[in-house]
């Protein structure tokens, strides 16, 4: 525990803008793995245990990619439709057989395909950490911003993850399309019964919910080492941001992202021993205080 | 015993249930009627805990239990049973009916003994034989005839020993001769416990043939209430059902 | 009323008859060693035992409760590590070792339970699954007392108990395999109880229990509270016999590993769980010696028997065991819903 630590850092500036930024990088990030995880819960009701795993899938596709071509709008790509077709394949060909059955059966085919993952990772790029590095597109000085200093890239990676949540706003409340899926998640058999291919649209809302997933791993390789299993800490993240935002609210979800980026940020200051048992005792109280989490509509 | 004091529940802009006032004394068989819609199953969530009514009282042996949850309901005597069966599938009818004794008793948390407990055990046996569910002791409750279903459900209340029962629809989704057999063994079970009952019918044969009292529900309110005889004659209550597609307009007819 | 008519639907196989099959294993297990006595046998049989009672305990919670818990294994490690670290202080015995570790264990559990026990299925999953992690990192991170990474290390002394030597390979597995029967018995009991018939309830309709005056919340907690002791003394019977504790304890995967293990034996049979323990314990052992890539053998092992069998092997024998017996049932069973039809006349008295 080091509070001074954490007042010298508030009363600096420099100090004040790299964590705030830094917070903000996080927050992005989870903000993207949670409305993923959250679009695929609230229409198909299943938790995708495999989004963590599809997160580094992301930022493993960006790297070979980013490798292969030099291009880090290249990798970008890659890394979120290379992650979007495999969710539909996914959901097609394994998840799409336990619906309706044990959650016993969902959990252990998640399981299984984490396990697949994570070892296919070590087999193509070996156990050890992968540095991708940052693109040369990003290799400017950083930016200043009030008396702190700021990397380009952050700045870029919170543009796309803002642009990303927005697009994904308007999407689901403003198009027709999104008013079908959000008619899909309270009753399947009437949208089925209208006509609609609610086969292909569940698979097409899975491959959404994990591209989302992968844009986050790709956003994440320039700035992050890569190792097999990286996804299971973003993962259990951005159930607590589920559980703090509410369940189905992509606004929620926003606000919670925030919040967990931050109290890493600062809390890997004032106290860094301590940063997880705070997000936790965050999520504890939430769950004691409102269940259904601060924008959630339906109690859990 | 039970006493309800205007009662009144909205969801949303719907108005389920209108100030209903209704005194039901200790002991007597009682049908709740009305229309589809009329509010019935949720005047029976009212009285029972599961839903909070927005205004007036619940009287059950003289005290208030309006905001008393569903499990202090069941524990002050009050049990009911469902329009569709809730019962559970895995277990066996005499398993189902000792564990809901054992719950009953107090005894859920004992870990030491074994299951089932002899004096749970006989009560439940006593049940069995009051429902003529006996034969069927051994069967799963998933395997049971949609029938022998609905008794078991009727006894999963009984184990509670309750004062007041209240049966929501017990013929649903049965036969015609299939309805008067289930209603012969509501009615032995009335004679023999001398329970408060109130049940929900839709059948007026069998509402006419065995209510001791009659209160006919419309758009959440109380339309009518009285003898069979009061009802039948009652011309609120003809009109209600006539236009509507009720059966009542033939009994209405013979009479 | 009648008094009841069928007495002999009350006899079931009581506690004595368990005791005997428990005692029967024990002498069994005890006499297996001494027939084959090569160490990668006990070796083999002790960490059946450790994994054995994760199983099995989580099976409560799974099979008995209907609750999914996907991070069960956060208080097989707490067992381990509590353990671990009162042993290394040298001052106390093991018994007292093993008596705190279980009771700190169900008290860990009994926070977390309080809190994940409200919530409905797949909500309870993940957050059970967090809160694992939540043990993982705290292992992970409190290098000072946990060793982090490197785990527990230092070895664990192994005082003697009445005068038993548990330095000495045969003792140490004795004693493992009679706290290992104890807890598979006090598990049987358990379940066979009226408490363990409250569950089966709860597992089949909460709504319907709470309605027949079962307190589900309180009854959930308990019997979570329950599993994560057993499944700490499976903790702790590993941390001895391995003399230390390693974060992949508490790691998903060994959550992950122990809902296979229940799905292998399937969850109609009690001791199917140590059914699932033994064939997946015989498939890890024979993957690790031919290749590295364990996950991907185990992953795809996982899918094929749940997309293609869809049932546990233990569940496929008792279906079919069931299907065999099922005729013999199925006759209509009279006199159920023949009471006499009332007739007017039967009726004239009460109508007022």
């Amino acid at each position: 525990m080091n509070l001074e630590a954490l007042a010298d850092c508030l009363s600096s500036a420099s100090c004040a803008v790299t964590q705030v930024s830094t917070g903000l990088i996080v927050g992005m990030l989870m903000f993207l793995v949670t409305s993923g995880l959250s679009l695929i819960f609230g229409v198909l009701g299943i938790i995708n245990f495999t989004h963590g795993a599809f997160y580094m899938m992301g930022a493993y596709c960006a790297f070979t990619a980013y490798a292969l071509t030099g291009s880090f709008l290249a990798a970008l790509a890659a890394g979120a439709l290379g992650v979007g077709l495999f969710g539909m394949a996914f959901e097609r060909l394994v998840m799409s057989r336990v619906y309706g059955r044990d959650i016993l059966m969902q959990l252990l085919v998640c399981y299984a395909m984490i396990l697949i993952l994570d070892d296919g990772v070590k087999l193509l790029y070996g156990g050890e950490y992968r540095m991708m590095g940052m693109p040369d597109a990003f290799a400017l000085p950083p930016v200043e911003i009030a008396g702190g200093f700021v990397p380009g890239y952050y700045l870029f990676m919170v543009g796309v993850a803002l642009a990303a949540g927005l697009v994904l706003w308007l999407g689901i409340n403003r198009t027709r399309l999104g008013k079908i899926v959000r008619a899909l998640a309270i009753n399947p058999q009437m949208v089925g019964a209208l006509g609609i291919n609610t086969t292909l649209l569940y698979a097409g809302v899975f491959g959404l919910g994990s591209l989302l997933a992968g844009l986050a791993g790709a956003l994440a390789a320039p700035i992050r080492t890569l190792t097999p299993g990286m996804g299971v800490s973003i993962l259990i993240e951005s159930f607590i941001v589920t559980v703090i935002g509410g369940m189905g609210s992509i606004a929620g979800a926003f606000l919670a992202a925030l919040l967990i980026g931050f109290t890493r940020a600062f809390g890997a200051i004032g106290f860094p021993l301590f940063v997880d048992g705070l997000m936790f005792a965050l999520m504890a109280l939430v769950l004691v205080v409102k269940p259904s989490g601060l924008l959630g509509r339906e109690a859990a | 015993m039970l006493r309800v004091e205007h009662l009144s529940k909205s969801f949303g802009g719907v108005r389920a249930t209108r100030d209903v006032s209704i005194d039901f004394p200790a002991g007597s068989l009682t049908a709740i009627i009305g229309p589809n819609g009329a509010g019935k199953t949720t005047f029976f969530n009212l009285i029972s805990g599961h839903v909070r009514p927005d205004e007036g009282r619940v009287l059950f042996d003289g005290t208030d239990i309006v905001g008393l949850s569903s499990l202090e309901v069941v524990r002050r005597g009050m049990a009911r049973a469902f329009q569709v069966a809730s019962l559970f599938p895995s277990l066996t009818v005499r398993e189902a009916l000792t564990a809901a004794v054992v719950s009953h008793q107090r005894g859920s948390r004992r870990v030491f003994s074994r299951f089932p407990v002899a004096a749970a055990g006989r009560r439940a046996d006593e049940i069995m034989d009051l429902l003529g569910l006996a034969p069927k002791a051994d069967v799963l409750s998933a395997n049971l005839s949609h029938g022998d279903q609905k008794l078991l459900d009727i006894g999963l209340a009984l184990a509670m020993d309750p004062k007041v029962l209240l049966l929501d629809e017990p013929t649903a989704g049965m036969g015609p001769e299939e309805r008067w057999r289930m209603i012969g063994k509501v009615h032995r079970l009335w004679e023999v416990t001398g329970m408060t009952m109130l049940f929900i019918e839709h059948d007026m044969d069998i509402v006419f043939k065995i209510a001791q009292t009659i209160h006919v529900l419309k758009y959440g309110a109380v339309l009518a209430q009285g003898s069979p005889d009061e009802i039948r004659r009652n011309q609120d209550v003809i009109d209600a059902y006539l236009g509507t597609d009720h059966r009542l307009s033939e009994t209405v007819g013979e009479a | 009323m009648r008094p009841g008519l069928s007495p002999a639907g009350l006899r079931r196989p009581g506690l004595a008859r368990d005791v005997a099959i428990a005692l029967t294993g024990l002498a069994l297990l005890l006499a297996l060693p001494m027939a084959f006595p090569a160490p990668a046998l006990r070796d083999f049989l002790i960490y059946f035992f450790a994994y054995g009672l994760l199983a099995m305990s989580l099976n409560l919670l799974v099979g008995l409760t209907g609750l999914v818990s996907f991070g069960h294994a956060a208080y097989f490690a707490t067992g381990a590590y509590v353990f671990g670290l009162l042993m290394q202080t040298g001052r106390v015995s093991i018994p007292v070792g093993v008596l705190a570790a279980v009771g700190g264990t169900a008290l860990v559990a009994l926070v977390i339970g309080a809190i994940c026990v409200r919530l409905k299925e797949i909500y309870f999953s993940f957050i059970t699954l967090a809160f694992q992690m939540f043990i993982h990192s705290v292992i992970v991170t409190w290098v000072s007392l946990t060793g982090g990474d490197q785990g527990l290390r230092g070895g664990i002394p192994r005082p003697p108990v009445l005068g038993l030597d548990l330095n000495d390979a045969r003792t140490l597995y004795g004693a493992c395999a009679v706290v290992f029967v104890l807890c598979i018995l006090a598990m049987r009991q358990v379940s066979q109880s009226p408490f363990g018939y409250t569950l089966r309830m709860i597992r089949d309709n909460p709504a319907r229990a709470n309605f027949l005056g079962v307190d589900v919340t309180a009854m959930k907690l308990g019997i979570f509270v329950f599993a994560a002791a057993m499944a700490s003394v499976g903790g702790l019977i590993l941390a001895l016999f391995v003399s230390g504790a390693y974060p992949e304890f508490a790691f998903w995967t060994t959550s992950g590993e122990a809902i296979f293990m229940i799905m292998l034996g399937g969850i109609k049979i009690f001791l199917g769980p140590l059914v699932g323990t033994l064939l997946l314990q015989t498939l890890n052992h024979f993957v690790t010696i031919y290749t590295e890539h364990h996950g991907l053998v185990l992953g795809t092992v996982i899918l094929v028997i749940v997309l293609g069998l869809r049932r546990g092997l233990a569940d496929v024998l008792f279906d079919w065991l069931q299907a065999r017996r099922a005729p013999r049932a199925a006759g209509p069973a009279p006199g159920s819903l023949e009471a006499e039809p009332i007739g007017d006349g039967a009726l004239k008295g009460r109508t007022v």
